[in-house]
């Protein structure tokens, strides 16, 4: 191939450079305009970036264990002894436990009810972080090969820290709830013994969500848990979101405006679970209401 | 044999953009493949600067939580900005690098927020916050990765030397006595 004179590489440079960027502005628009659906782009990069992520994130994190436990060897001494004595403790405990298993079990198999759980969880290793600035998503080991679907949700000890948004076979991303973008539905305390419910929000900020929406007439209490509803259709119920850490107070006609602090450490995870949750299938839309789209072929698609 | 050592340099520098914030936190706020692409830009190839900068930018895009093609955009434009600038003025030396660095950065930062805001998306991170820490640790890291790369681009810096500056004519001088003599 010649080589293009320096005079013709200066006239061809901006048209190629209008060329790119929009071509890299019809990218953005179409992925601002489709939302948190599956991109190819995003899934083969993920997949790509795998073979490298994963042995640096393990290596790393197996330099930084050793470390750590060369410090926490120090410790090590004083936390025996207190442990000796807990475990006397909890001893006692677990005796007491196992009777009221026992009971509980029996209890059951005379109403006849039966052990259910509403999804299986997958354990899964962080193995990359967003490489720009500007956002926290996350990368984990597991993807579709897993049984991981877009938007289920990931939790790290009982609390819920985000949902996914890409996916690739070997590996899917999440975004966490403080997301600007994010809302889900929430309760303060347990689900049927609070009418407080509203909307959980990200703020954008590190390490603080709102809740809005909240009846100004119900009383709400710094301190308080906040669960998930599971009536958004993503998340399901009772999951733990975080603590009330300070409150608006409303009125009978404004809401309450409600800061709360995550209860995961969500910028120091390294471990996290997935819930292989799927909400159960919305009702159709009411064929009968007067703002349906109808499609081409003359039948009833969606509500607006 | 140059544009094979950028290209290595620039996959090299996605890759750590890709994993070092999962080994420290503070490398989030280094623009690896923003430097590639600028330190392109200056070896005055422009089409090829611009390919790097749309490239890099889409792969870091792609396991980001922001808009793909957003981080493509601002790159390809500094890329021009840059090459642009390095057609006017001569910018083989270090310290004239710095501020290009830096400035790349800054204009990078602008870009991609204003893309975002443009499309209606918020971007998690506070932006006076992450455009400061992002120019302190590109042009740190700028400087040094241009001072290796330069010993790696040793004889293509000494033949631009001599094109950017031809060796002097030897001219006579004139015997200004015989100049007056001639009047």
């Amino acid at each position: 191939m010649a080589e293009r004179s320096q005079q013709e590489v200066w006239r061809l440079a901006p048209w190629l450079m209008i060329a790119l960027l929009l071509f890299n502005f019809i990218l953005m628009a179409f992925d601002a305009k489709t939302g948190s659906q599956e991109r190819v782009i995003r899934a083969w990069t993920q997949v790509a970036a795998d073979f490298f992520q994963s042995p640096v994130t393990t290596i790393s994190s197996s330099i930084n264990n050793y470390f750590q436990s060369i410090s926490s060897l120090r410790i090590a001494q004083s936390e025996n002894d207190i442990l000796k004595q807990r475990i006397q403790e909890l001893e006692v405990e677990v005796k007491q436990k196992e009777d009221l298993t026992f009971e509980s079990g029996r209890l059951k198999s005379l109403l006849e009810l039966k052990e259910q759980s509403p999804y299986k969880i997958l354990a899964a290793q962080i193995i990359g972080r967003d490489p720009s600035a500007w956002f926290d998503t996350s990368i984990i080991n597991r993807g579709s090969l897993d049984g991981v679907k877009l938007n289920m949700p990931i939790a790290t000890n009982g609390a819920l820290v985000g949902r996914v948004i890409a996916l690739s076979p070997l590996t899917a991303q999440f975004a966490l709830i403080t997301k600007d973008k994010f809302g889900l539905g929430a309760v303060i305390g347990a689900i049927g013994g609070s009418g407080a419910l509203g909307v959980v929000s990200g703020t954008g900020k590190k390490e603080i969500l709102e809740m809005g929406y909240v009846s100004g007439s119900v009383e709400v209490k710094v301190g308080e848990t906040v669960f998930t509803t599971g009536q958004d259709g993503i998340y399901p119920s009772g999951l733990k979101l975080g603590e009330i850490i300070e409150v608006r107070s409303g009125s009978a006609t404004v809401s309450h405006q409600i800061s709360i602090k995550p209860s995961a450490n969500i910028y120091a995870m390294q471990e996290v679970a997935v819930l292989l949750y799927e909400p159960p299938p919305r009702p159709e839309y009411d064929k009968s209401l007067p703002n349906v789209i109808k499609d081409e072929r003359g039948g009833k698609k969606s509500s607006r | 044999m140059e544009q094979v050592k950028i290209t290595v340099a620039l996959i090299i520098a996605i890759l750590l953009q890709w994993t070092l914030r999962n080994v420290a936190e503070p490398f989030v706020y280094v623009d690896f493949p923003l430097i590639i692409v600028v330190y392109a830009a200056l070896q005055r190839n422009s089409i090829k600067a611009l390919f790097y900068g749309t490239v890099a930018g889409i792969a870091v895009d792609a396991l980001s939580g922001g808009l793909l093609g957003a981080n493509g955009f601002s790159k390809t434009l500094i890329a021009y900005v840059v090459s642009e600038i390095v057609r006017r003025v001569y910018l083989d030396n270090l310290l004239l690098r710095i501020p290009v660095i830096a400035g790349a950065c800054v204009l990078n930062g602008l870009v991609y927020y204003g893309m975002h805001r443009l499309l209606g998306q918020e971007p998690t991170a506070q932006v006076v916050n992450t455009i400061a820490y992002t120019l302190i640790g590109t042009t740190i890291a700028g400087t040094i990765i241009y001072l290796l790369l330069d010993n790696f681009f040793v004889e293509n810096i000494k033949v631009r030397k001599r094109e950017v500056f031809a060796p002097r004519r030897q001219t006579r001088r004139r015997n200004p006595i015989r100049l007056g003599n001639r009047r």
